[in-house]
């Protein structure tokens, strides 16, 4: 799987030649990209992709694994970096930023936001996506695109757009192609399009001359995640890691 | 280059470990001087190396450090080191940052809006051996890996930045990293080239 990831053919979103597609087009688990955990680790990756990776966490194991091993080695290297001195005053700026901390009223829980969410699907869903989605179901809500299938568009801070899906057993999502590359997770049920089927964890990607018409997989409900560029162009699939965050 | 660092050792991991214990059963402000005087100039270094102002990292430095107060509670020692919590709670808040940079009009670090994040136990991975594995490995590691590894999880380089800064073709960069990555994960390569 990870070590796939020195043939990860990054032309396989350029899929210009229609004929060779199967296989190529196809990716089913974050594990094929590799470089995608570094840039994870370090906060390099475009928000987007940060929540897609943590909710692949979530579902797969191995995913969950190849960052627990990223995140340690950042961490290591935290031990040996050379010591900068702070300021005279950091200590106490720090204790003040405490104590305005420690005095402030008890937290009260917004109940307001649970009571929008009152679908239990959404309190379902794995940890790194509840609360974006049930924010904007609250917010922005929920669009029908055809019958069974809805589409929430998800404000995450990212400039690639980002919308979790809601497919029901049998609906067709519109057949469609799309401007840039297409990234879609699968977070619960499935769905299976011309080219293959995918389960919880799964990734399909489709590049920019693929069309596909997904149908949700008859044993349940289907929630998929997806992010796509849009006007957002990332050189190849390794351009979402090389946006570093301040600088 | 090492990632040898004198006295280093398991002893004052423990420690620190310890001393984050302390912030959160005894509230020390003693234990959390200890753990800023450890973290916070590193911290900044770190910062500074990937950009930062020497000002603005140190205010990052501190939210980080407020973000260990309030946290402590959450660090399970089984789960990982303390280096590794801080660095994920300094990448987190760069993430955050970059997250309100785009949503100016919310305050995504509002602490009403938004309670310490509880985080989950992990019942698949086993946090603490992942620990021992990656740091016994490590000290094996060969210098030309150890500075590739080091460039792309730590200092967030993509391969084609680091085949750039090392003047090394990118199929190297990647091979070698993959390699170096298996190794730490416990894993054999199989397939040489």
């Amino acid at each position: 799987m990870l070590d796939d990831n020195h043939h990860q053919s990054i032309s396989l979103t350029r899929g210009k030649n229609k004929t060779k597609v199967s296989d190529d087009m196809r990716i089913t688990s974050i594990n094929d990209f590799g470089e995608v955990y570094s840039a994870y680790a370090a906060g390099c990756l475009d928000p987007a992709f940060a929540l897609m990776v943590e909710t692949q966490a979530v579902l797969k194991p191995e995913v969950s694994r190849a960052i627990a091993h990223a995140e340690t080695i950042a961490g290591i290297c935290l031990e040996s970096e050379e010591a900068l001195a702070v300021s005279d005053q950091a200590l106490a700026n720090t204790m003040a930023m405490i104590d305005a901390f420690e005095a402030r009223p008890a937290a009260q829980t917004s109940f307001a936001k649970s009571a929008c969410a009152a679908l239990d699907e959404l309190l379902a869903l794995p940890d790194p996506l509840r609360d974006n989605a049930i924010d904007a179901a609250g917010s922005s809500g929920w669009q029908n695109l055809t019958s069974g299938v809805r589409r929430l568009k998800l404000d995450i801070g990212s400039q690639a757009e980002v919308e979790l899906y809601r497919i029901e057993p049998g609906a067709r999502v519109p057949e469609h192609s799309h401007k840039g590359n297409e990234f879609t997770l699968v977070v619960s049920g499935g769905f299976s399009d011309g080219q293959g089927s995918y389960g919880p964890g799964d990734l399909c990607v489709k590049g920019e001359t693929d069309t596909h018409q997904p149908v949700g997989d008859m044993d349940g409900v289907c929630f998929a995640l997806a992010v796509h560029e849009g006007g957002l162009r990332f050189t190849g699939l390794m351009g979402v890691v090389q946006r570093l965050l301040g600088q | 280059m090492s990632l040898e660092t004198t006295g280093n050792d398991s002893g004052e991991r423990e420690h620190l470990a310890r001393c984050v214990q302390r912030i959160a059963s005894e509230r020390s402000r003693a234990a959390f001087a200890e753990i800023f005087e450890y973290f916070a100039p590193r911290l900044k270094s770190y910062l500074v190396r990937l950009g930062s102002d020497p000002n603005g990292a140190e205010e990052i430095v501190q939210e980080v450090m407020l973000n260990v107060w309030r946290k402590a509670d959450q660090y399970d020692q089984r789960q990982a080191s303390v280096s590794t919590w801080i660095f994920r709670i300094a990448r987190n808040r760069r993430i955050d940052s970059h997250r309100r940079m785009n949503k100016p009009e919310l305050d995504a670090e509002d602490p009403m809006l938004h309670p310490a994040k509880i985080e989950e136990p992990d019942i698949t991975v086993n946090r603490a051996q992942v620990e021992t594995v990656v740091r016994k490995q490590l000290e094996t590691l060969p210098d030309d890996q150890l500075i590739l590894l080091k460039a792309a999880f730590y200092e967030g380089l993509s391969h084609s930045q680091i085949a750039k800064k090392f003047g090394l073709p990118l199929g190297t960069v990647k091979s070698r990293i993959r390699i170096a990555f298996q190794r730490l994960k416990g894993q054999l390569e199989r397939d040489q080239h």
